[in-house]
């Protein structure tokens, strides 16, 4: 009797196991030859046979819809959050101009991403999308490692969008050839975000704040009258507000010919300035993201200097703040120096083992050069475009109820266009570390920031193999 | 006289011990209970200081949110299918391979062992894309087969199962033999009922590391609608923006299968845990 309940179990789920396979011997039916028809993988049955009716019976006889008409098949997007979801939403309006190509957008973590980017890249391609996102400072390292990897978009004409976007964006879009891989999306443009009601309370003006020394002794005043720390900073992991210090002066991990330039003096000035701010009691130590989040949203720290996308976070996370924040440019170095820097930003690549490379393509440049699914990206999700045209766009001139009714968009619009270019190269991850361990030392071990930066540079030089300069 | 004053000592130890069990209960209770306060309020409400401790009204929106992001009920049946089918068939393998490395001597029978020890010291990283490339090569990306497959000859499982395979005394084997019993028969209907408890702890054992295997089914599920509950989970994370509340909505629902799964084999779990350290 038990006998035959076990046998009956097992034969069950023996089904059970092949039942789920069956599902998909039909679409990998004759796939199985090589690593790149794997790309369609992600394709189920039904919209593969649409596929095939597209190419083969549908446009060679029709062809009367010009250009858009020869272009089809199915593409797959990967990207993240809302980044995923306002690139679904764009869909609507490429298949105007592209009826016959379906775009699959997928949702993926971000750092789940850029695994499977990784190991996909690392098996020769198998199981990518057609178009994925990746972020401007790790273009780089992906160029680097798999230069292969991607499709070549000036050969397909991007380089005619080139003067569409700010010169350090696009910069950071070529490879070592001048060529565009990736085509830019959205951008980092930085600023101040601050909390009204404590610097009120502190008696202290936004506007008068120009200079990192104004920032440090408005920083003074409002510890002193409401107890809120100035920055909140993440000592052991991210350096961020170096990064972008490093930016306004024009400088950044590396120099322009790749050589390291972490320990130039523009870097130990930026460095200083963060030490002084540490040894007068304004840097809140947080613990990762949620740290930060955390000392934002509870008076923890009066000012939060990042990327514009941190205005979608406390908009998420502070609800109930509406009104009580505003944001100001961040301080330069000296009176009338420069305040623009940039942090963060994404893109989008089309991958070179796509079997609808002209349909990718096609997607890739609606997207990023079009202003309608740029200003929606930016309307519904606070993705900020680095498409200049899109400035011109009356809703960055718009009040900001959230920010305290200012016209924040404009501000970051500003920033944008006046940012230095960065080199990030391959080696971003490994400087990217060392230099927050050299803040650590710094702000922790009270290590001169000077030496802090020559360790870190001799750390990556000998890790790198690159020159020091 | 004397036994009142036991009595007392014995009450006395009594409330320390209660008193210590309950502190010991609220501190492990109440990430579960934070997860679920934090699963019915909007997002930003995990932020505030002080914490809100009392239960929201935003579950049904949390649900809701989650809903629209990832397909909840098919993850969920995605989660358990394989985390079920890959417990069966691995407790099958675990125990037939031990009950052959505890009970029968053959030649290369240490060799073999041995190997399989060492298996377990592989970094699973290095594996991890010739593995993918081998999963690609066969055409089984975004399959069931590929999650459950790679790891289903476990060792670990292997290696417990002999342990507790070697407590069973030959004669009771040899009995069953003189019997007439075949080695088959033998192995259902003498083997593995005396194994039961160590069978139930291999059991969750793999049951809870399938559940919560994440790096090899994100690699080989490409497509939303045969992601796992960690792989779905995970893809809730942007870069700036985080909706904590849909988060807490789904790993309180990813916990609640674990917990139905222990508490139907809790009572072996413990016998097979005890079951090493007494021998009767």
């Amino acid at each position: 009797m038990k006998i035959w309940k076990l046998t009956l179990a097992s034969v069950a789920s023996i089904g059970l196991l092949a039942a789920c396979g069956g599902n998909d011997e039909g679409n990998n039916g004759g796939n199985n030859a090589g690593a790149d028809a794997n790309a369609n993988a992600n394709a189920n049955a039904e919209t593969e046979a649409n596929d095939e009716g597209n190419n083969e019976a549908g446009n060679d006889s029709e062809g009367n819809n010009g250009e858009a008409a020869d272009v089809s098949g199915e593409i797959t997007v990967w990207g993240w959050n809302v980044a995923a979801a306002s690139m679904e939403e764009a869909v609507e309006g490429f298949q105007e101009q592209y009826p016959d190509v379906d775009i699959v957008v997928e949702d993926i973590g971000r750092e789940d991403l850029y695994d499977r980017l990784t190991v996909g890249f690392a098996a020769g391609g198998s199981g990518l999308p057609d178009i994925t996102m990746i972020e401007t400072d790790r273009l780089d390292n992906y160029f680097g490692e798999f230069p292969d990897g991607f499709v070549n978009l000036s050969e397909h004409g991007y380089d005619d969008h080139e003067s569409k976007f700010p010169e350090a964006k696009a910069a950071a879009m070529k490879n070592a050839d001048g060529d565009f891989l990736a085509a830019p999306w959205d951008i980092g443009p930085a600023g101040v975000f601050y909390n009204v009601p404590l610097f009120e309370e502190a008696g202290v003006n936004a506007d008068d704040i120009e200079t990192w020394d104004d920032f440090v002794e408005a920083g003074t005043t409002i510890l002193d009258e409401t107890g809120s720390q100035m920055v909140p900073i993440d000592i052991s992991n991210d350096d961020a507000l170096f990064r972008m210090m490093m930016n306004q002066l024009g400088t950044y991990y590396f120099d322009e010919d790749g050589n390291i330039d972490i320990h130039s003096d523009e870097a130990v000035q930026a460095m200083s300035v963060i030490q002084d701010l540490h040894a007068a009691g304004l840097v809140a130590n947080t613990d990762g993201w949620d740290g930060t989040v955390t000392a934002t949203v509870n008076n923890t720290v009066a000012t939060v200097p990042f990327g514009v996308w941190y205005a979608g976070t406390i908009t998420d996370q502070a609800p109930e703040q509406e009104g009580e924040w505003d944001v100001f440019k961040l301080p330069a170095f000296e009176e009338g120096g420069n305040r623009d820097a940039n942090l963060g930003g994404s893109d989008l690549s089309v991958l070179s083992h796509t079997e609808h490379p002209e349909a990718a393509y096609a997607f890739v440049e609606y997207f990023t050069t079009e202003t309608e699914p740029q200003m929606n990206a930016l309307s519904e999700y606070g993705l900020f475009p680095s498409l200049v045209e899109t400035y011109d766009d009356p809703y960055f001139e718009e009040e900001q109820e959230f920010f305290n009714n200012s016209p924040i968009w404009s501000l970051f619009a500003d920033v944008a266009e006046g940012t230095l270019p960065a080199n990030y190269t391959s080696d971003y991850a490994r400087a990217f570390r060392y230099a927050s361990d050299a803040q650590a030392n710094v702000l922790l071990s009270e290590t001169p920031p000077a030496e802090a930066l020559e360790e870190a540079a001799g750390r990556i030089a000998n890790e790198t193999g690159r020159d020091q300069n | 006289m004397m036994t009142n004053k036991n009595k007392g000592t014995v009450i006395l130890r009594k409330v320390g011990l209660y008193t210590a069990l309950i502190i010991g209960v609220l501190l492990s209770m109440f990430p579960f209970y934070w997860m679920f306060i934090g699963a019915t309020n909007p997002s930003g409400e995990i932020f505030s200081i002080p914490p809100n401790l009392l239960p929201g009204d935003h579950l049904v929106e949390n649900f809701r949110n989650l809903n629209d992001n990832v397909n909840i009920i098919r993850v969920m049946i995605n989660s358990i299918v394989i985390a079920l089918t890959f417990t069966f068939f691995s407790v099958m393998i675990a125990s037939a391979a031990g009950y052959a490395f505890a009970k029968y001597s053959f030649k290369g029978r240490d060799a073999i062992f041995f190997t399989l020890l060492l298996a377990i010291m592989i970094p699973y990283h290095v594996t991890l894309i010739p593995l993918f490339q081998l999963m690609a090569d066969l055409g089984w990306l975004n399959t069931y087969r590929a999650v459950l497959l790679p790891n289903l000859a476990y060792p670990f499982a292997i290696f417990l199962m002999r342990q507790n395979m070697r407590s069973i005394p030959t004669s009771l084997l040899e009995a069953a033999r003189v019997d007439g019993a075949g080695e088959f028969k033998i192995f259902f209907r003498v083997v593995l009922p005396t194994m039961k408890p160590a069978l139930a702890a291999v059991a969750i054992f793999l049951f809870m590391f399938q559940w919560n295997n994440f790096l090899w089914p994100l690699v080989v599920l490409g497509d939303s609608d045969m992601y796992t509950l960690p792989v779905a989970l995970s893809s809730l994370v942007g870069m700036s923006r985080i909706d904590y509340g849909q988060i807490m909505m789904g790993t309180t629902l990813s916990t609640l299968p674990i917990m139905i799964f222990f508490l139907l084999l809790q009572r072996q779990f413990i016998s097979g845990i005890l079951g090493g350290s007494v021998k009767e």
